[in-house]
């Protein structure tokens, strides 16, 4: 099966921006599925599985992350992720 | 919680450097109040209020007292004293007991027990020793251990390997408590103290090897009699659904004392010993008010949020 490959721009909605809390909610959410899951902003690139990448892609409140996912199940994946950003990560 | 008077001197023995005058055989007496009286005011007659079910203390103001009255009257005011059934007798200072007091101690079946100490040192040493008696304990399963002064105490179900993570952590140098089955105690200051059950205390099983005695090994630095418990690791099988922050840790009630809890997922391949040595080191930083997490997580939102935000809740 071939892999699939999703891009969204996500937009950073909540007051904090992405946090050691959000940050611990994507890892989570992207550690479920098998496809890789990416987060890019101003060329900075890191995987949405690791805590410390996420904590340092400088995700300010209003500013807007690449998210691509790469595999079998990105699409499920991407849907995960994007349900996170449009809810604030929960926070508020 | 009520004892005898015997628990209370099997303890005192040797810490109060107790000895017995006479009535050894009474000293299965209840003691119902646990604690003491100094019974000065009860000598003088007044017997309206009078703390009769405590240990009675006779010290130097008692005695001085006593010495003051006719041979009469001392033994009638012992004697009213006697009557009010009383659950033992110790005199401070290495006094003399008095003959009047012996006669009426083997009349009433009340032990008369003898300290060197002064009044006021055995009665707080008594006091101490008492509180820890009757502090309320329990049995539980797990495996404590002292890490760098921090106590542990592993969890997890049979056969997570428990006991492996406690030999390791034994190889690395530290000491012991108890192995799988773990005594608790809660303290008058609100704390856990974790130690071993008397019989089985320093022996460990481990799978495919049985019983093995951790001091003949490993030397006595490796055990401890008892420690405070600082936190609790619970050894799980991976869920992947752990902790990845340690933001908000949580928490575990021990006979009503909130102690942190981690959990830690088991994986072959991974070094557990050295993860609860790591986990032991960052509570002993967070006691001393050094929470790396949260510390992190203020850094970054400070950064996000350009400095509008200082100590978000």
């Amino acid at each position: 099966m071939a892999d699939e490959e999703i891009v969204k721009n996500l937009k950073v909605q909540n007051q904090y921006g992405i946090h050691a809390r959000p940050a611990a909610l994507l890892v989570k959410a992207a550690g479920k599925y098998e496809c890789d899951v990416f987060i890019e902003k101003d060329g900075n690139k890191v995987s949405c599985k690791s805590i410390m990448g996420l904590m340092t892609i400088e995700g300010y409140p209003g500013s807007t992350m690449r998210v691509t996912t790469l595999g079998v199940d990105a699409s499920e994946a991407m849907a995960e992720i994007e349900e996170l950003f449009v809810n604030k990560f929960y926070e508020d | 919680m009520a004892i005898t008077v015997q628990e209370m001197w099997n303890e005192g023995v040797g810490k109060l450097s107790l000895s017995i005058i006479s009535g050894e055989q009474y000293l299965n007496n209840r003691l119902p109040e646990i604690a003491m009286n100094r019974p000065g005011l009860a000598l003088t007659g007044f017997f309206k209020y009078f703390a009769n079910q405590r240990l009675q203390i006779f010290g130097l103001a008692e005695f001085t007292y006593l010495k003051s009255l006719s041979d009469q009257e001392k033994r009638h005011r012992l004697e009213a004293l006697f009557e009010q059934q009383i659950p033992g007798i110790v005199v401070t200072r290495n006094r003399k007991v008095p003959a009047e007091i012996l006669n009426l101690a083997e009349r009433f079946k009340v032990p008369v027990m003898r300290t060197p100490m002064v009044t006021m040192d055995f009665v707080n040493e008594c006091t101490v020793l008492l509180k820890k008696l009757t502090a309320p304990r329990e049995r539980i399963q797990g495996t404590a251990m002292e890490v760098m002064g921090i106590g542990v105490l592993l969890r997890g179900d049979p056969g997570i390997g428990k006991s492996e993570t406690a030999l390791s952590l034994i190889e690395r140098g530290y000491s012991l408590i108890s192995d799988d089955v773990t005594e608790i105690r809660r303290t008058s200051r609100g704390r856990i103290v974790c130690w071993a059950n008397e019989v089985t205390r320093y022996h460990m099983e481990i799978r495919g090897l049985g019983i093995i005695h951790v001091p003949s090994l490993f030397g006595v630095s490796s055990i401890r009699r008892d420690t405070e418990l600082d936190i609790v690791v619970d050894l799980k099988k991976s869920s992947g659904n752990e902790d990845r922050t340690g933001i908000s840790p949580e928490q575990v009630t021990l006979m009503g004392v909130e102690i942190p809890c981690i959990t830690l997922p088991v994986r072959s391949g991974r070094d557990m010993a050295n993860i609860v040595e790591v986990a032991a080191l960052n509570q002993k930083l967070k006691e001393l008010g050094h929470d790396a997490a949260k510390e992190l997580d203020d850094k970054v939102i400070n950064r996000l949020t350009r400095g509008r935000v200082i100590g978000h809740g």
